[in-house]
């Protein structure tokens, strides 16, 4: 078949790139990538985050060193106390957005809570997140979960702690470290259907107006 | 048509020119214009006389004007400083600079703490901690036992009050949350920050011409 008249004009490597899209099997955008055309000038984007999320204590704790793991040592025994006042910000009468009434889009960061000892709730969790294609790095009662996959802005990246309001009680934060919005509240919505058992109260039901 | 504009904006209760507002505030004259439009709408969800009432201010936070609220209430409180049971204009502009992320974190804390401070006696006694947890609690339906909440509110308080006379001053309010800063995060609200782009009409009512005639 030949090609078509104007592929002429155009860069003959730009040609047959384009022949194996169309005529051949359809190419693959990572075999695109791979494609000596592709590659000249090319510089991969940058996923921008416009939102400040504070990964200081997520990058905090990943970090390697040494210091850092003799004091981790000691708090292994319990989950970190929520503060009382903590849990009073929660509050939606607190929640002065909702005075703008404007769609804020998918939310980064949800929380639950549940009557389940911290333990079985990170073990709830990773065998939740595996199956979906998550890498978990743990330390203490903090996780990070890593999607092995690059979704639409990178690599999904999830931060999970959990915290104990009362020995009965512990309550569990799911926030977005990195990645697509979206992506983060599918998971959450995934997360949530594997972990029926472990939730007691979602966010939904905590904030629901009687 | 300007005039006409400024006639009618002179009739709001509490109107400060935005010129005024801007220079003792973070917010700038755009901001304050663009926060007009907000409060023209909060003010007139029931009652329309240019102030927020207390069910008006149920009613955009919770969609539910008789939906009644311990922390609503608080807040509710402290923006109207004239304490004539309605927020005015200038009184909203004023109270809403505190949680511009430009404010002043001290400003920041001492709003927060007069929030917590339920019956304004100048300090957080252990009694009201405690009745904000069960607030709190009774508010998102978790059912806990006293003892628990007694667990809950010992631990905190403990920790905040260092000079150990059952009640939390100013002072250790402030050490307290530099110790724990995520206690004001619901004390900055970014999204005054694009204020503007969601009220764009007030670039066509805009008074900054009309200057001091």
């Amino acid at each position: 078949m030949q090609s078509p008249v104007y592929y002429a004009l155009v860069n003959p490597n730009l040609s047959i790139l384009m022949n194996m899209c169309f005529i051949f099997q359809r190419i693959t955008i990572p075999e695109i990538m791979k494609d000596e055309w592709f590659k000249k000038n090319y510089k991969p984007p940058v996923f921008y985050e416009k939102e400040d999320a504070d990964l200081d204590d997520v990058q905090a704790l990943f970090k390697d060193s040494e210091e850092y793991r003799v004091t981790e040592k000691k708090e292994e025994q319990q989950p970190t106390a929520m503060n009382a006042f903590e849990l009073i910000s929660m509050s939606r009468g607190l929640k002065l957005d909702n005075l703008f009434d404007v769609e804020q889009g998918f939310k980064r960061e949800t929380r639950f809570t549940s009557k389940c000892p911290a333990n079985e709730i990170i073990s709830k969790i990773v065998k939740a997140a595996k199956p979906l294609g998550f890498d978990i790095h743990k330390k203490n009662y903090k996780m990070r979960l890593e999607n092995v996959k690059a979704g639409r802005k990178g690599n999904l990246n999830v931060a999970t702690e959990i915290f104990q309001v009362a020995p009965s009680l512990h309550m569990v934060e799911v926030r977005k470290a990195k990645g697509d919005t979206l992506e983060f509240h599918m998971f959450c919505k995934n997360l949530s259907s594997s972990l029926e058992d472990v939730v007691w109260k979602t966010e939904e039901d905590m904030q629901e107006t009687k | 048509m300007g005039c006409h504009l400024s006639k009618r904006s002179k009739l709001i209760p509490g109107y400060e020119k935005p010129t005024v507002l801007a220079a003792e505030t973070p917010f700038t004259v755009s901001e304050v214009e663009a926060l007009h439009e907000l409060f023209k709408k909060l003010s007139s969800s029931i009652i329309n006389d240019g102030l927020i009432h207390k069910e008006e201010f149920q009613l955009a936070l919770f969609r539910n004007r008789n939906k009644r609220n311990l922390f609503a209430d608080r807040i509710f409180d402290l923006f109207d400083v004239k304490r004539n049971g309605a927020i005015d204009f200038g009184e909203f502009i004023r109270s809403l600079g505190v949680f511009h992320p430009n404010a002043s974190t001290d400003d920041k804390v001492a709003f927060a703490f007069r929030l917590y401070d339920l019956r304004q006696t100048g300090y957080i006694e252990r009694e009201e901690l405690k009745e904000m947890v069960l607030a709190l609690l009774h508010e998102s339906d978790l059912v806990l036992p006293d003892d628990v909440v007694e667990v809950i509110v010992d631990k905190t308080f403990n920790d905040a009050d260092l000079k150990g006379d059952s009640r939390i001053d100013p002072v250790e309010w402030k050490e307290f949350v530099s110790k724990n800063p995520s206690l004001i995060k619901n004390m900055t609200l970014p999204y005054l920050k694009d204020i503007t782009l969601a009220f764009p009409s007030f670039v066509l009512n805009s008074e900054v011409e009309d200057s001091d005639v």
